[in-house]
């Protein structure tokens, strides 16, 4: 879906920002690509949506290589969504500026207006808003659904949780998610936010000074703290918690894992069974609740 | 000190109000920090203690909020400026200044510190954040840390004894949002200043405020000290909250019966924790 | 790199007093419009990238003289071609093509464009926004207010641009399509691009005002500035040096 074949970019005047990079995202697959401010991430995002081209080697975007083609064609399998709704919210009203996408991009009309209704209902959200007196979160939501309404084959995340309070990233994520497992929306999330990585991305890459110093599975990239020392993220909670128990909590990344991993070898030490009792969910999204005062 | 009496806020041509029925103290010498959703009031909260609730952005203000026993709704912000200072949200928007020092400068000069203290409030200030080698910079030129350090700089020159500020990390990555955390820590222990700061992140509240209030559309709903939001877990995860995940396992250890120690805010703590559980 | 930027340094120029600067590029522009020869023009002209040497940025002056001389010549052929005063100079068939008088002053308009805005270049090239604006009021007694107003709009100019190029890049990846030739089609997709920098310039403002009226912008008075901007032997010399440059042009324009 998203291929980056020995790529090197360079600001202006600026030694290299991306330094012989490859690295592959195959169709249906949620990356995370993680790294501390200033390592590279966003212009990777750039590259892999033709914003920036390559300097040299070549960036290929299901198939196609972005030195060839222009920036609005790639533009229709590849959505982003900015950290800065803002930016991109131009319309009167919640349900034009849905449309506007799929309308600039050329999508026949019936379908536009089809594909724009659709999206109002999965985001919950009012056509007839005016957009830009909306509360940070649902900017924030009219901006996804205005990127996923001209149908990306691929959607890049630009840092999601920045100026969202918890339960609106919880609730974006889960939407990306769903049409991930119904669609095979191929996801890349761009984060430093390590417990959000681990509950979404199935793969972790790990970028420092414009290289890649690490990638895999993302249990596996949670525990090799010297990647993650590397990178200057703060490594979530209990996968680092785990690491210090040794071999029996290898594959403990969540609470409800950690509970029964203790219970497991409390079971073994002490020699007698205790009664098994349902974990408490790990998280929990409250939908429906909209404030509206910034 | 800041006390707020049966204070609600309602901005003009809003039906909701922004904020009901707060009734809040912070001592001098506090490390609060406020959480709650966006659209809680946090913000809101915050310009009602610099004053620029009612007085920039107007509506109906009802009960009061009191800054070292003076009537915000009395006085002009220059007035409340002497004692609370307020760091914004949106950093590159309030600077006022295309370097560093003019952006140090601009208070000082405009509250009239006599010409000959200047120079020595400056060292002062540049000093306490450790900022010295930023001095002749273009702020342009700065990293979203540095810039937020800057911000923080600007209103300390001015001395105020409280600090208010709106998600001072917000757009900074972990390891620059610890360094202004250790700063604000520092500026509490060391210098005694008063801090209040809006705040997502529960984790870094736990680690560095001492009382947590939590906000949900307008009212108080938790106000204590931060060592007892562990015990809030009901109350975030209804609002949709983050809780520090050790602080997850702690509370599900402990409703299991495995463990009626401490619940942990922290990995080392979490550490001995489950030691403790394990009886290893 | 723009034209416009200030260049730090701590040459003589970069040290006299900001009043000066301006009152310099001023008087300098105003001898490059009264002068009435030919020669003394282009005499200004080397003379300006001269002085500018002095604070090292003869690459800029020569730079922004290339630029401007493209202007000078379109200037140059318009004035050639509507001027008929004196002599015909170049007559094909019977039809004159144009004079002396018109070579006269096209060379001389031309050639005034290029001298009368290096000075201004070197002015911003010298002095940072900030201290003109201060030294303006302190020594002026301009109000702060309009001081402020000037300054704030020049800083705000970068600010804009990055996000200018934000949004365009918002826009883009929405398939927003700025890369193709129709003009038509461009000008109606102004409104993404200008609809989100509108709200975001409001909101920088307003955040902008709140800001300086927390840190007693209104309680400001002439004496507040910090910095002190008095004037020095040194801009005794260079306002010396501005009358002869000034009196030259008047002798050039009576002979």
């Amino acid at each position: 879906m998203l291929k980056f074949d020995h790529v090197s970019y360079a600001y202006p005047g600026a030694a290299y920002t991306v330094n012989d990079l490859s690295f592959a995202i195959h169709p249906g697959e949620i990356v995370a690509l993680i790294g501390s401010n200033g390592a590279g991430k966003s212009t990777v995002s750039r590259l892999a949506n033709g914003l920036l081209r390559p300097d040299s080697g070549h960036v290929y975007v299901d198939g196609e290589d972005t030195g060839k083609v222009r920036t609005s064609a790639i533009a229709k399998k590849v959505g982003f969504l900015f950290q800065n709704p803002d930016r991109q919210i131009c319309q009167n009203t919640v349900r034009e500026e849905v449309a506007f996408g799929p309308q600039v991009q050329g999508m026949p009309e019936e379908e536009v207006r089809q594909r724009t209704e659709e999206m109002l209902e999965t985001f919950e959200l009012n056509g007839d808003w005016f957009p830009f007196t909306r509360s940070r979160g649902e900017r924030q939501r009219i901006a996804l659904a205005s990127v996923l309404a001209c149908k990306p084959k691929l959607v890049i995340l630009d840092e999601p949780t920045t100026g969202l309070d918890y339960r609106e990233c919880i609730r974006i994520m889960d939407y990306i998610t769903g049409l991930n497992r119904e669609t095979g929306l191929t996801v890349l999330m761009v984060s430093h936010d390590m417990e959000l990585v681990q509950e979404y991305a199935k793969r972790v890459m790990v970028l420092t000074d414009g290289r890649l110093v690490g990638e895999g599975p993302t249990g596996q990239i949670m525990k090799d703290m010297s990647i993650l020392e590397q990178a200057h993220v703060l490594p979530a909670q209990i996968p680092m918690l785990a690491l210090r128990f040794g071999e029996q909590f290898s594959d403990v990344y969540t609470v409800e894992e950690m509970a029964e991993a203790i219970r497991r070898e409390k079971r073994i030490s002490s020699g007698a069974p205790i009664e098994k009792r349902a974990g408490t969910r790990n998280r929990k999204a409250s939908k429906g609740k909209g404030g509206a005062q910034a | 000190m800041i006390a707020c009496k049966d204070f609600s806020f309602c901005y003009k041509g809003q039906e909701h109000n922004a904020l009901s029925n707060i009734n809040l103290v912070i001592e001098d010498g506090d490390f609060v920090g406020i959480t709650g959703n966006s659209g809680a009031g946090k913000s809101t909260l915050t310009y009602a203690f610099s004053g620029i609730v009612p007085h920039h952005f107007p509506g109906d203000f009802y009960g009061e909020v009191k800054v070292n026993g003076i009537d915000t709704v009395d006085v002009q912000t220059e007035e409340l400026a002497r004692f609370v200072g307020e760091v914004f949200q949106d950093i590159d928007s309030q600077m006022v200044s295309s370097e560093v020092e003019d952006e140090l400068l601009f208070g000082l000069e405009n509250f009239g510190l006599p010409h000959e203290q200047i120079g020595e409030r400056l060292d002062e200030v540049l000093a306490m954040l450790q900022i010295q080698e930023l001095r002749h910079r273009e702020i342009s030129s700065l990293s979203g840390g540095q810039k937020q350090k800057v911000a923080i700089a600007s209103i300390l020159a001015m001395q105020p004894e409280i600090i208010v500020l709106d998600e001072p990390t917000g757009e900074l990555d972990p390891k620059s949002t610890i360094m202004i955390y250790e700063i604000l820590k520092r500026l509490n222990e060391e210098f005694g200043k008063t801090i209040v700061v809006v705040e997502q992140k529960i984790m870094m509240l736990s680690q560095y405020a001492k009382r947590i209030v939590v906000l949900d559309e307008g009212k108080i709903v938790f106000n204590g000290k931060s060592g007892e939001i562990v015990e809030q877990q009901p109350l975030f995860d209804t609002l949709g909250i983050s809780v520090p995940r050790v602080v997850r396992l702690g509370n599900q250890l402990k409703e299991e019966g495995l463990y009626d120690g401490a619940v942990p805010t922290d990995v080392d703590h979490a550490e001995r924790m489950v030691k403790e559980v394990l009886g290893w | 790199m723009n034209l416009l930027d200030y260049v730090p340094g701590d040459s003589f120029l970069h040290r006299l007093n900001p009043v000066m600067k301006l009152l310099a590029a001023f008087l300098y522009g105003i001898a490059c419009i009264l002068c009435g020869s030919v020669l003394m023009e282009l005499f200004y002209i080397v003379l300006m990238i001269l002085i500018s040497s002095f604070a090292g940025l003869q690459k800029r002056a020569l730079r922004l003289t290339r630029n401007l001389l493209v202007l000078g010549l379109i200037m140059f052929l318009l004035q050639l071609l509507f001027v008929r005063t004196g002599d015909p100079l170049l007559v094909i068939g019977g039809f004159c093509v144009f004079t002396v008088g018109g070579l006269k002053s096209a060379l001389l308009l031309s050639l005034r464009i290029v001298a009368t805005m290096l000075p201004l270049m070197l002015l911003f090239a010298i002095t940072r926004m900030n201290d003109l604006c201060g030294a303006l009021v302190k020594r002026l007694h301009v109000p702060y207010r309009y001081a402020f107003i000037v300054t704030t709009a020049f800083r705000f100019v970068p600010l804009f641009t990055t996000e200018f190029h934000d949004i365009e890049d918002a826009q883009k990846s929405r398939g927003v399509e700025y890369d193709t030739g129709n003009i038509f089609h461009r000008i109606r997709l102004i409104v993404p691009l200008f609809v989100p920098l509108l709200i975001s310039s409001m909101k920088k403002v307003d955040a902008g005002a709140m800001s300086a009226q927390l840190r007693g912008f209104n309680l400001r008075t002439v004496d507040s500035g910090y910095h002190e901007y008095p004037f020095h032997k040194e801009d005794a010399v260079c306002l010396v040096f501005l009358a002869a440059v000034l009196a030259a042009a008047v002798v050039s324009m009576v002979l």
